[in-house]
């Protein structure tokens, strides 16, 4: 599992431990603007990832993007198709365990793609 | 490893009716008081039972709390297991939660486990009106509270996103102290490592693999040791996961035995969780277990099982759904972990107790499967396997767990 050291843009490594910082203080809101920030950073940088898919289901075909997490800070699709992607918020608040799935994928995504 | 049962107390109708008969409720209700009577005689550790709302011969076990208090009267030493309670504070107000976990908790003389979770289904997040979206957080405030009504004289009040109350001293308070062992349901990889964070016992759906769940095993310990921020005022480090279960003198008579348990477990699982099907469940009228057979195909369901019963993991992984959860799905109505003989449960559940599993939680009560069956299972595997198992639990697991949890600087409520 990754670790915010194996991350070496030093840019998105920062976002990370900030958005780390603020879910150990409690702040879940806090730290789901800062993943947001540094998945749609991710996602500028290598451009490449807008266009992956993946297969969940036999025959079902979806943008690998979006299982970014819909728990109301919503990556929307209509950007990832117009390779403009944009993270939609449709709550004000976050639970802590909600900013620690993004936190998870965001990193993931991060040492995944070698950043 | 320590050995539990889990309970959905599914109920599927008959094929050619519409409707249960009048007694079919009483009947698994009471075998269920039968079945965990028997495995705390013969020692097995857990019991744990879902909370699930209106998921029509899926599970009918919607009041829990009632049947551990049965059960509390009827047993010894097993522990008791909420798997879990609805904690959105639409399905049950914290408050009650923490009154019926506490006075569940003395009936019991503190043999509580208090697991939490959400649902995800639209029968019963759209029967209590819970947003999906919202869904987590609800969970999340509503658990945190719970705990801190369980532990503070008076609780102070609390003014919420999704509920608020004065001041109140909420009473009983439980026996264990602070509070009962905190579990949460937990699906897919991620929400194991929310449990670790968050310094919850992972009760996992996932039917992992043992060489998934080493992985999942090391990373769950490194983030409890690193990284934890309880969600409660003591931690409960640990990892239990879901198998299928069903014991016989030959592998071909368990698996004769283990009937479709596994396949309508996972079909009907899959039925209500899936919004295209559970979102259009005709209520009270539909016959989900013939819509089972009809689409399986008895023949072929049977013709599979038979095949697919013993296969090798890579065997049963070929053609696995990539999404998380459809896999689990898949798994769950495949795998032979946990049905065969005395032999081939001894060699497969050493490959879990080696990847340093901490629980493994038995689905024995499934599909159609007969009480009779069950009793003989729990029987042979609490005679013939569980002291072994025991045994090594004691002498090596207990150390590797505390080489895992050293440094740990919050206090630890566990029954592992």
């Amino acid at each position: 599992m990754a670790k915010p050291d194996q991350v070496k843009d030093t840019d998105l490594r920062a976002q990370i431990e900030k958005a780390y910082a603020a879910m150990r203080s409690g702040n879940g809101t806090e730290a789901v603007k800062v993943l947001s920030d540094a998945y749609l950073y991710l996602l500028n940088k290598y451009p490449e990832m807008l266009d992956e898919t993946i297969e969940p289901r036999p025959g079902r075909k979806m943008f690998a993007v979006m299982r970014w997490p819909m728990l109301g800070a919503n990556l929307t699709l209509d950007s990832v198709t117009q390779k403009r992607p944009q993270i939609e918020f449709v709550r004000e608040r976050f639970a802590v365990s909600e900013a620690i799935t993004y936190y998870e994928y965001t990193l993931e995504s991060a040492v995944a793609r070698g950043a | 490893m320590k050995f539990g049962l889990f309970y959905e107390l599914q109920l599927p109708k008959p094929y050619d009716q519409d409707q249960w008969s009048e007694d079919d409720e009483l009947r698994i209700y009471h075998n269920m008081l039968d079945q965990v009577e028997l495995a705390d005689q013969l020692g097995f550790d857990y019991v744990f039972e879902v909370e699930h709302h209106f998921l029509e011969e899926y599970s009918h076990s919607s009041a829990p709390e009632l049947m551990m208090a049965a059960l509390s009267q009827r047993t010894k030493n097993i522990r008791l297991g909420h798997g879990i309670v609805l904690t959105p504070p639409a399905y049950n107000h914290p408050a009650r939660v923490a009154e019926r976990i506490a006075a569940l908790d003395i009936l019991s003389n503190g043999r509580v486990e208090f697991g939490s979770g959400e649902s995800a289904s639209d029968m019963e997040l759209g029967g209590f009106e819970v947003e999906r979206g919202l869904k987590k957080a609800m969970w999340e405030e509503a658990t945190r509270e719970v705990t801190n009504m369980m532990t503070a004289t008076p609780y102070a009040g609390f003014e919420g996103e999704f509920f608020s109350m004065p001041a109140r001293n909420v009473v009983p308070k439980p026996r264990q102290k602070p509070h009962p062992p905190l579990w949460v349901a937990a699906s897919r990889r991620e929400t194991t490592m929310v449990a670790a964070r968050l310094g919850m016992g992972s009760l996992g759906f996932g039917f992992e693999t043992p060489e998934e769940l080493g992985e999942r095993a090391n990373e769950y310990y490194r983030l409890v040791r690193e990284e934890c921020m309880p969600i409660g005022h003591a931690i409960n480090p640990g990892l239990a996961v879901l198998n299928t279960f069903m014991m016989g003198p030959t592998d071909e008579e368990a698996l004769r035995r283990s009937a479709n348990g596994p396949g309508f477990f996972s079909y009907s699982l899959g039925y209500y969780y899936n919004p295209a099907t559970g979102g259009k469940h005709p209520v009270g009228a539909a016959n989900v277990y013939r819509k089972y057979r009809d689409e399986s195909g008895e023949a072929q369901a049977q013709e599979r099982q038979q095949r697919s019963g013993f296969l090798a993991e890579d065997e049963i992984r070929q053609g696995e759904p990539e999404e998380e959860v459809q896999r689990a799905l898949y798994r769950a109505a495949r795998s032979g972990n946990a049905i065969g003989t005395v032999d081939r449960l001894r060699k497969t559940l050493k490959m879990y107790e080696d990847q340093h599993l901490d629980v493994m939680v038995f689905v024995a009560q499934a599909g159609d499967r007969k009480h009779e069956d069950i009793m003989e299972s729990i029987d042979t595997f609490g005679r013939q396997l569980l002291p072994e198992f025991k045994e090594r639990h004691e002498k090596t697991h207990r150390k590797w767990r505390q080489e895992q949890l050293q440094g740990v600087e919050f206090p630890i409520n566990s029954s592992i």
